[in-house]
């Protein structure tokens, strides 16, 4: 059991150790850092594969139907990805002719980029994470605001009235959802006292799980619940969807997208939602803690659990207008999560004075 | 700085013909202020098939299996105003059990066009098709029910002037009654999904408010009008066939926006439920069509059938010569007459609110364009 | 109170999403609406209106039809031409019939017009072919289709 809770953490030592005997310790660690990105954005990309596919199969059950079962040799239409995978590859590219070339071509780069950023500071399991900083929280919430220059580049530069008009709904709405996301991951970090995500997930053991941050009621269970409707709108998912509205304004900012650069955004859209998944895993449901099986394995149960629930919000909800979406954000979730620091704060001071905590 | 007098410019967008929610091929020239609607206009004629020009050169009797191809979605209400004009025009009798059947058939129908209406208006609001194909599963058994007795899904061919083609085969009364009876349960299903959901309602309420004095301006009918207040049902009003002997209430209600007629529509699916089943309690035996010659030549003269289609009023409007073929047939489709009001609801709405008020008008561009 | 309405939505798609591995439903996989075509396929209703056929005389085996063109006149669009019969009175049959089925659009006004109950509307309906020409039947095809359909075993007439 020990060992397999430890399988990546003793390939990384082994892998090291084999370095270190004819290479200088510099460049050992350039090169195993190398190694740990490509890793990392590799891991994330196949997981974005088979999430299309699991999206599909459970949406499709949701409405009584089978879903996606027919590409390919494997059963339940397991090789559908590669198969979507192929025909983004394959499309033609095409450009409109007075589009801004330069930021055209890097809109879709810019938002993958800013995603898996992210998955540098995710803690995946006890040791295992990209960069273990101090202030891994900080460095979240100020990767997260650069999809939000992809999307309005990506709606400028198509030329195209419907792509500016959804560009412009969605850095209205990111801009908006980023105060109430802050605001539930001040509350976690108060409550964890640290900064740095390890330390917020080992804040949360014990207790058979009860000491996770969503059961802390009441500022716990609000704080999570603010974090994760922010995070649906932060991701474009439903019900907040409206920057893509396929059926208003025909795939809103990347309408004049073709080929692989649309396979870029279509990832990005799903490396943002894992990405923001694990990051409400490991702030409130406890990160990597769980008894008997391997640490990983809990936290990618966690994580799939919410992305069912994302995935469920997809199949039953209408979106959202933009207004109402603004209305949501600044006259209910804002004044919500500044009432939740408040009370936190309070709290903290009380269990203090009384000797709890 | 006034805000008044900065200076904006208006975009134009088009919306359509090619788009994901506008229920066919339909066109509007959209110009907005920002995300304002300022004014509409609708462009038709993109599905024009000369329906009118047809009814000119074929006899009444080839020109039959036409008018379910104008509303696809509910075909049978199509054929019973042309029967009923036909019938009008040379003054035929339609036997008890035709016109039960009749009855029967349109009720289905009308329960059909609503869950697919609300269905997709579901869809134009976002809610990924999920409603739709709960909708459209429904809508397979009544379907089932129409291949049973016509022989076709969709263009059925079935009522004619006279009566109805053939006499209902064994089994359809207890299969009908076993789809009616799960009607309520599935009515029931879809107001839980959808009736309190915040977001939904939050969508829908205090958009595209039609006065009710505008929309008999406008000459709408149907399920726009009676949910903007006015009681105004031809199956009560005008009575045809034998409505007059069934129990059913009239639905409206008071403000006229997207969520009233939704709330107007799933009323009007509980009542036809009611229609069904008394009309399949009293179903008397006997002949199904009247007796015809061989070549029929209705009398000189003109004739306008109009029903209660699920859309509003349809008409037929004919005038004979005496001969074998109309000289003019004329369809008053409700759907065209409805569109005459989107500009009215529109203005001052956002362009998402758009999608929801064409989505709750409910048309079919079959009809539309003829 | 706020999202509850949203949660009896959600409660309804998560039942739906459980009858589809626990319930029942047409196809194999349990309470599913969908079948796979075409390992699955719906057999139609008996009164299905697919492509025209010719239906055999039991004494004779072949074509009931005299060649006497009531269908081809009633037909609304013309889809039926070019029909010869050799023969008079009571033995007149038919020797050539010419149907397209690109342009029918299966009313069945021709089936109810025919006196001799010669016709009939098939349960075929897979009819794609891969040229224009493929899709003028001839009446030894049709006679096919009616056999086809014979065997089937016809409903009233």
């Amino acid at each position: 059991m020990a060992a397999l809770n430890d399988l990546f953490l003793n390939l990384q030592r082994w892998f090291v150790g084999l370095l270190a005997r004819f290479l200088p310790d510099w460049l050992v660690m350039v090169i195993s850092m190398l190694v740990v990105s490509v890793m990392l954005i590799v891991t994330a990309l196949v997981i974005v594969l088979w999430l299309t596919w699991l999206e599909r199969k459970i949406v499709g059950r949701i409405q009584d139907r089978y879903g996606a079962n027919r590409a390919g040799f494997l059963p339940f239409g397991l090789l559908q990805p590669i198969a979507d995978a192929v025909k983004f590859l394959t499309k033609e590219d095409i450009v409109p002719r007075e589009a801004d070339k330069v930021v055209h071509l890097l809109a879709p780069v810019l938002m993958l980029g800013a995603s898996v950023m992210l998955l540098a500071v995710v803690p995946f399991g006890k040791g295992m994470i990209g960069a273990d900083i101090d202030i891994g929280i900080l460095y979240l919430v100020a990767m997260s605001s650069l999809s939000a220059i992809g999307l309005l580049m990506a709606g400028w530069g198509s030329n195209n009235k419907y792509s500016l008009l959804g560009g412009m709904r969605a850095v209205a709405m990111l801009l908006s959802y980023e105060i109430p996301m802050g605001l539930s991951i001040v509350v976690a970090v108060m409550l964890s006292k640290s900064l740095s995500m390890q330390r917020i997930v080992e804040a949360q053991g014990g207790w058979f799980g009860l000491r996770w941050f969503a059961f802390f009621f009441p500022v716990g269970t609000l704080a999570f619940l603010t974090y994760f409707v922010s995070a649906l709108a932060e991701v474009n998912r439903s019900p907040f969807d409206i920057p893509e509205a396929d059926s208003e304004i025909v795939a809103g900012y990347f309408i004049e997208y073709s080929g692989i650069k649309f396979g870029l955004f279509f990832f990005a859209e799903y490396v943002n939602a894992i990405v923001v998944s694990s990051v409400a895993t490991t702030l409130f449901l406890g990160g990597w803690q769980g008894p008997i099986l391997p640490p990983y394995v809990w936290f990618f149960l966690k994580v799939f659990a919410l992305l069912f629930v994302m995935m469920w919000f997809r199949g039953t909800l209408p979106r959202l207008r933009i207004d109402q979406l603004m209305g949501l954000a600044w006259k209910v979730l804002v004044p919500v999560g500044l009432a939740n620091v408040m009370l936190t704060g309070l709290g903290i001071a009380i269990f203090r004075a009384l000797g709890w905590a | 700085m006034d805000a008044a007098k900065l200076k904006t410019e208006t975009i134009t967008l088009n919306v359509g013909p090619q788009h994901p929610s506008t229920h066919g091929v339909f066109h509007m020239i959209l110009t907005l202020e920002g995300e304002t609607i300022v004014d509409l206009e609708p462009v038709v004629g993109y599905l024009h098939r000369n329906h009118e020009k047809l009814g000119e050169g074929f006899t009444y009797l080839q020109y039959c299996p036409y008018p379910s191809r104008l509303d696809y979605i509910c075909g049978m209400t199509n054929e019973h105003a042309y029967a009923l004009a036909v019938e009008k025009l040379a003054g035929l009798q339609v036997p008890e059990r035709a016109e039960y059947i009749r009855t029967i058939m349109a009720e289905l129908n009308r329960m059909v066009n609503h869950i697919v209406s609300i269905g997709f208006l579901l869809n134009d609001l976002g809610a990924f098709f999920t409603p739709v194909l709960y909708c459209l599963k429904q809508r397979e058994k009544v379907l089932d029910l129409f291949e049973m007795a016509s022989g076709s899904r969709m263009m059925f061919n079935y009522i004619r002037y006279g009566g109805v083609a053939r006499d209902l085969p064994e089994g359809f009364i207890s299969a009908a009654q076993e789809v009616v009876g799960s009607f309520p349960g599935f009515v029931d299903e879809l107001e839980q999904l959808l009736t309190e959901n915040e977001i939904f309602v939050a969508r829908t309420k205090g958009i595209g408010i039609l006065p009710p004095d505008v929309a008999v301006d406008y000459s709408c009918t149907g399920p726009l009008l009676r949910g903007s207040g006015v009681p105004y049902d031809i199956r009560r009003v005008d009575s045809y066939s034998i409505y007059s002997r069934f129990d059913f209430d009239v639905v409206t209600r008071p403000n006229g926006d997207v969520f009233d007629r939704y709330m107007v529509r799933i009323e009007e699916i509980r009542q036809s439920t009611r229609i069904v089943e008394q009309a399949l309690g009293e179903l008397p035996e006997g002949p199904v069509m009247a007796e015809l010659p061989r070549t029929f030549r209705p009398p000189a003269g003109d004739a306008y059938g109009r029903i209660e289609a699920p859309k509003g009023e349809l008409g037929f409007y004919l005038v004979s010569d005496g001969g074998d073929k109309p000289y003019r047939l004329k369809v008053r489709s409700p759907s065209f007459i409805n569109l005459g009001a989107l500009p009215v609801m529109a203005r001052g709405y956002k362009v998402p609110d758009l999608v929801a008020i064409l989505g709750s008008i409910d048309i079919t561009l079959g009809e539309v364009d003829r | 109170m706020l999202g509850l309405g949203i949660a009896k939505g959600l409660a309804v798609t998560l039942n739906h999403f459980r009858k589809t591995y626990f319930g029942s439903g047409p196809s194999k996989g349990r309470g599913l609406f969908t079948v796979q075509y075409p390992e699955e396929r719906l057999a139609p209703l008996a009164r299905f209106r697919g492509s025209l056929a010719h239906l055999a005389d039991p004494e004779t085996g072949g074509p009931r039809c005299t060649a006497c063109r009531i269908c081809e006149r009633t037909c609304p669009v013309g889809c039926i031409s070019g029909i010869e019969g050799e023969g008079r009175g009571r033995e007149r049959r038919a020797t050539q019939y010419l149907y397209n089925i690109g342009e029918c659009l299966f009313c069945g006004l021709c089936v109810e017009a025919c006196p001799f109950e010669a016709i009939a509307m098939s349960h075929e309906y897979e009819l794609a072919t891969y040229s224009h020409d493929a899709l003028v039947y001839d009446l030894r095809k049709l006679a096919e289709i009616g056999k086809k359909y014979a065997l089937e075993g016809k409903e009233e007439a």
